[in-house]
């Protein structure tokens, strides 16, 4: 009789902490997500009925013509540019940084140590500072304006992040099942041909979706290092023709701006548990 | 036992050997060539440049102007990580229970994180805009101010606009990695303290924060970085003005390097920044009580 109650108190009490938690939930989703709303209403709209007022939410008359920029031809050629660029660069930050990582991990040696430190500083490199000399060397080579040039920065910007990602992956495989193979007389070739890359691709894909979306978003280098709008990366062609031209025309900025984060969000929603895991994990890890 | 490696040294080098060229290339030489620029008048209008010593020093911090972007650095990166992280954390308290349909909001928050910058940049371009933008509407319509604000005209509120702009795609991954640490927390310490009669507010503050700190040094310490490099939302919006309020020192530094094409002076800007992190990094590890 005197447990009933309390019970069914405790219950109440929990159901109701329950609601409140999924009123937060939906509150706060909904703040954060207003500015995206607004981005994709704004993108179907004609050119009136951007600038009447009261505002609409749904568009009246929605309309395409908007995304008929966002994909004319030199809308296209910065995505094909970007997506050149961002793949790429996915390529050889994940390679360059597995080698690292892995080697890293399994040696354990104070020098190896050093070396995650300092890929742990060169995050703190002013990028400007860097560029100064990265934009005078590459001149001098003859490759400024081309894919190589943007490649490099991107690398610059993303290996440091990739080798220590890659390594928190890698701390935490057994080592046992390598040196189990190394007595049974495997060579390290076949070890790491036939145990550890399969192994690691988890980690291969986090990284490279990592890499994939930083290059995607960044623009100095983009802008710094290209010169002809035929070979910008799309951030940087985005903004120069958003500066010149395209200031006012806000249905025609917003459907740009769509489109830009699209492929990368269809990229995140496929491979969001990787992606999730692996950009917090160093983060927790420390 | 001793891994392969140890047995293999040759192997292990030709490993590393791509990024240790790498690095050697484009970090450490740009970087050391970078601090001796500084001491130089180098310059793309100048075939030649010669050392002067700390004369860019000496020129900018008797530079106004230099001053005032170090200030915009500090209150806008540090106004953005105070706001995101109260905010990130407070959501991944909220939100640390076993509901179901957590996975779900935690994807739809996390998904801001994705959004590039250009594209924030122009939607917040749309969303303050004086005349038509929505956030001057809503402000209006529940009768906080009687005249639409020109948020891009004033010191003041172009940099709250900066500020809420980096804040916004701050804010998911402070939340998701709070919520990840906060569900490394052993539960039985919490249930203990509360047996003992600790209240939610005790807890919290006695025990999940001391937990955490480390975390949230270090979250902050990342952010921080990242933020200060950050160029695109000042570039695009206000382009470092009204008055340089939102200059940042990374729009400094860059402007000065690539549209004055002054690389002595830019250097100097960007080493003091160097300098300038690396003191905010010693001081933060105080506060971490573990090596990285």
């Amino acid at each position: 009789m005197t447990i009933a109650p309390s019970v069914e108190m405790f219950d109440l009490r929990r159901r109701s902490a329950q609601v409140a938690g999924y009123v937060v939930m939906a509150g706060s989703l909904i703040v954060l997500q207003f500015p995206l709303a607004w981005l994709l209403a704004t993108a179907f709209k004609s050119r009136g009925e951007v600038f009447s007022v009261p505002p609409t939410w749904i568009p009246r008359e929605p309309t395409l013509e908007p995304f008929a920029y966002a994909f004319s031809p030199i809308m296209l050629r910065f995505f094909f540019n970007s997506v050149v660029i961002a793949a790429a660069t996915a390529f050889t930050s994940t390679l360059i940084g597995a080698c690292t990582a892995y080697v890293v991990a399994r040696l354990r040696h104070w020098s190896s140590n050093m070396l995650m430190v300092f890929f742990l500083c060169s995050l703190a490199f002013p990028l400007p500072l860097l560029m100064i000399t990265l934009y005078l060397t590459l001149s001098r080579l003859g490759l400024i304006d081309t894919y190589f040039a943007v490649i490099i920065g991107h690398v610059v910007l993303t290996l440091p992040v990739v080798i220590w990602l890659l390594k928190g992956f890698v701390d935490s495989l057994p080592v046992e099942v390598e040196e189990a193979a190394y007595v049974e007389g495997a060579s390290l070739f076949r070890i790491i041909w036939s145990i550890v890359i399969p192994i690691m691709r988890p980690g291969f894909t986090a990284a490279a979706i990592y890499v994939f979306v930083t290059s995607w978003n960044e623009f100095i280098f983009g802008l710094t290092f290209t010169t002809s709008s035929s070979m910008r990366p799309l951030p940087a062609g985005i903004a120069l023709l958003f500066l010149q031209e395209f200031q006012y025309q806000w249905p025609q900025m917003m459907a740009v701006a769509t489109t830009a984060t699209v492929p990368i969000l269809v990229l995140f929603l496929a491979f969001q548990k990787h992606f999730v895991e692996g950009v917090t994990v160093g983060a927790v890890k420390g | 036992m001793n891994h392969v490696f140890r047995r293999h040294v040759g192997a292990a080098l030709v490993l590393l050997l791509p990024a240790l060229l790498f690095a050697g290339v484009f970090l450490v030489y740009p970087l050391a060539n970078g601090v001796y620029l500084s001491f130089t008048n180098a310059s793309a209008l100048r075939p030649t440049s010669r050392f002067i010593g700390l004369g860019n020093y000496e020129y900018l911090l008797a530079t106004p102007e230099f001053y005032i972007v170090l200030f915009n650095s500090v209150v806008l990166v540090g106004g953005a990580i105070l706001l995101s992280m109260v905010a990130g954390l407070g959501l991944a308290l909220l939100v640390n229970r076993r509901l179901p349909g957590v996975a779900l909001f935690r994807a739809g928050v996390f998904q801001i994180w994705i959004v590039p910058w250009i594209s924030v940049a122009i939607l917040w371009g749309w969303i303050f805009n004086a005349d038509y933008g929505i956030v001057n509407y809503m402000l209006m319509g529940i009768g906080i101010i009687d005249e639409p604000i020109g948020w891009f005209s004033g010191s003041t509120t172009a940099r709250i606009v900066i500020v809420l702009g980096f804040a916004w795609r701050m804010i998911p991954f402070m939340m998701v990695v709070s919520l990840a640490a906060l569900q490394s927390i052993p539960s039985e310490v919490l249930e203990a303290a509360s047996v003992d009669g600790a209240t939610p507010v005790q807890r919290f503050m006695r025990i999940t924060l001391p937990l955490l700190r480390p975390m949230l040094v270090t979250l902050a310490l990342l952010q921080l970085v990242k933020l200060f490099q950050e160029i695109t939302l000042p570039w695009i919006l206000t382009q470092g003005g009204p008055m340089n309020a939102t200059s940042t020192l990374s729009l400094y530094t860059y402007k000065l390097a690539f549209q004055q094409w002054d690389y002595g002076l830019a250097a100097a800007a960007g080493t003091v920044w160097l300098v300038l992190l690396g003191l905010v990094g010693l001081i933060a590890m105080q506060f971490t009580r573990r090596s990285f």
